[in-house]
């Protein structure tokens, strides 16, 4: 079920309305039958029943047999069980496609599996009990917000809001509200728009060089984050109305100086998810931990920190770029060339000071951080062609062409699926876009605006749904499948 | 051992960590007292104390201890 679409709304009002009407003791049992109608909509045989079982019977009785024998050497092998079973099932059916001829891999797969593997580890960690009323633990690893695009959750975080009465709450139907807007204009208005020009260049990127690729490169980052932050504010909405809150997938990653303050500011959660079940443990490893040992003894402290630092982020980087898929394009796109930038960064830093205080720069100005935002916007752009093209010799191809500058500058730019107009209503869009996210850097917008008094409030609410009623792309040639998260 | 000398063997290994010979640890010391105590140092900080007291922390406990404090009450409940 795509979230822009009718049948999504239709879904959204229907489960809302039965949430807030039934007893609110059934609430969570309600919420259940949402998320499972979602979960097997469109989609519902004995294959992917049975794998749905098998992944969520090894997280729910790991987690409860890694309880019972707490502190037991048994604990530490239901653990490795556990995590087997479900890694097993995901790379099975999404990375090996070895039943693709008659099983399509569940909506959320790559989400439910992290979140199966991270209640098991909170569980074994001791930092939750394990949920031991199977339809009350499924209804955690099968939430129907989080099935599209994430956000990662954690059990010990959200057990104490999922499973708990909720009343109708005026308030969180306006901040609901106001978020599913503002993310319907992200993807409508602005992620739309730019993937209808987007996607005629990279379908036909042999044809075009030089300024239309770099426009194309520039462009497609916008439409990424639009689209998954914009499919991340509908889900945030949903999930708010019925007072769940879910933790913050992005925080204007447009205005991170670094590729690593970037990579703070974006997804979030997996990146928190990589940190607490990947980074930490691999730092904390033997293994690891040998190689710094060696390393000290050779040189020196400070270089065997940096060399088992480096090691364990390569590891990380390599683990992210096979989450997105096990192609080498997104191993390389945002995985390793990812990593390297902040080895370069981290490297290079204290000669940039250096050098920035011989020529006089003041690195702490306006304007010396807005070039660090439009370089690390330049960088990601640039990794996200081996993201986007369809392999990389295409994306190879790609990079080579964009140093061709052919004569005539731009002739035909307003013949690649956006006419003059649209452009004009792109831009303003995108201007928007950004004064939103700075604002946003400095509080939450939607607390300001609920706290303007009524008539600018609702204005400013009207012109944006407007803006997305009248503005939005679909109607002909609207492709609703372009939700580029929900693949994953 | 008793936790005046766990403190003052902690204080031992953050001064070795952090490379500074003015670091003093109470109960109340956080990461936000201690300038290059990132997440990453926090490891470095956790092995090195695991080795000198020769226990091991559970990764639940590495990622939610919130001060000095309460790593001193987890050494001292396990080397008793």
């Amino acid at each position: 079920m795509i979230l822009t679409s009718f049948t999504f709304i239709i879904f959204c009002i229907v489960s809302l309305l039965i949430y807030f009407i039934i007893p609110k003791k059934w609430q969570w049992i309600a919420l259940l039958g949402s998320s499972l109608f979602f979960l097997f909509y469109k989609n519902f045989n004995i294959g992917t029943l049975v794998h749905i079982l098998v992944a969520f019977g090894a997280a729910y009785f790991s987690a409860i047999f890694i309880d019972e024998y707490a502190h037991q050497k048994q604990a530490k092998w239901f653990l490795i069980e556990g995590i087997l079973f479900i890694l097993g099932q995901l790379m099975l059916l999404k990375y090996l496609n070895l039943f693709q001829n008659f099983l399509m891999s569940p909506i959320g797969i790559s989400y439910y599996s992290l979140i199966m593997i991270s209640y098991i580890v909170d569980v074994y960690r001791g930092l939750c009990k394990p949920q031991k009323n199977p339809l009350k633990c499924a209804l955690f690893m099968f939430y129907f917000p989080i099935l599209t695009s994430g956000p990662f959750i954690r059990y010990p975080d959200l057990e104490n809001k999922i499973y708990a009465k909720h009343k109708f709450n005026y308030d969180n139907l306006c901040r609901g509200l106001i978020r599913i807007v503002w993310g319907l204009f992200k993807i409508l208005v602005i992620s739309q728009r730019l993937a209808i020009f987007v996607n005629n260049i990279y379908q036909n990127y042999l044809t075009y060089t030089g300024l239309y690729l770099i426009i194309t490169c520039l462009f497609f980052t916008l439409q990424l984050y639009t689209n998954f932050s914009g499919s991340i504010d509908i889900i945030m909405g949903i999930s708010k109305i019925m007072g769940i809150d879910l933790p913050e997938n992005f925080r204007s990653p447009f205005f991170s100086k670094t590729i690593t303050e970037l990579w703070r500011n974006w997804h979030i959660t997996l990146g928190a998810w990589l940190k607490d079940y990947i980074f930490y443990p691999l730092m904390k490893s033997n293994f690891i931990q040998k190689i710094g040992a060696k390393t000290k003894k050779i040189v020196n402290k400070k270089v065997s920190k940096k060399v088992t630092l480096y090691i364990s982020l390569l590891i990380m980087w390599i683990l992210i770029g096979a989450w997105h898929g096990i192609e080498s394009k997104f191993i390389i796109g945002s995985g390793i060339l990812q990593f390297i930038y902040m080895f370069l960064e981290d490297l290079l830093s204290p000669i940039t000071k250096k050098v920035c205080k011989k020529l006089k720069i003041n690195y702490n100005s306006l304007g010396y951080r807005i070039y660090q935002c439009i370089r690390t916007y330049l960088l990601f752009s640039f990794s996200m062609i081996f993201f986007r093209a369809a392999s990389i010799p295409n994306a190879l191809s790609i990079i080579k062409n964009i140093f061709i500058f052919k004569k005539g500058f731009l002739t035909n730019i307003f013949s690649l699926g956006l006419n003059k107009a649209n452009f004009v209503v792109l831009i303003i869009s995108v201007i928007v876009l950004f004064i939103v996210e700075y604002r946003q850097l400095k509080g939450d917008v939607t607390e300001s605006l609920l706290k303007q008094n009524v008539v600018i409030r609702w204005t400013i609410l009207y012109l944006l749904i407007f803006a997305v009623l009248i503005f939005g792309m679909y109607g002909p040639g609207y492709d609703e499948t372009i939700f580029i998260y929900q693949q994953f | 051992m008793n936790k005046a000398e766990i403190y003052k063997k902690l204080n031992e290994i953050f001064r070795e960590v952090f490379d500074d010979e003015n670091i003093e640890v109470n109960a109340n010391t956080t990461s936000a007292d201690i300038e290059d105590w990132d997440s990453l140092e926090h490891i470095n900080l956790i092995v090195a104390v695991e080795n000198e007291f020769g226990i091991k922390f559970n990764m639940g406990e590495v990622t939610t201890m919130k001060n000095v404090g309460e790593m001193v009450e987890i050494i001292s409940q396990r080397i008793s």
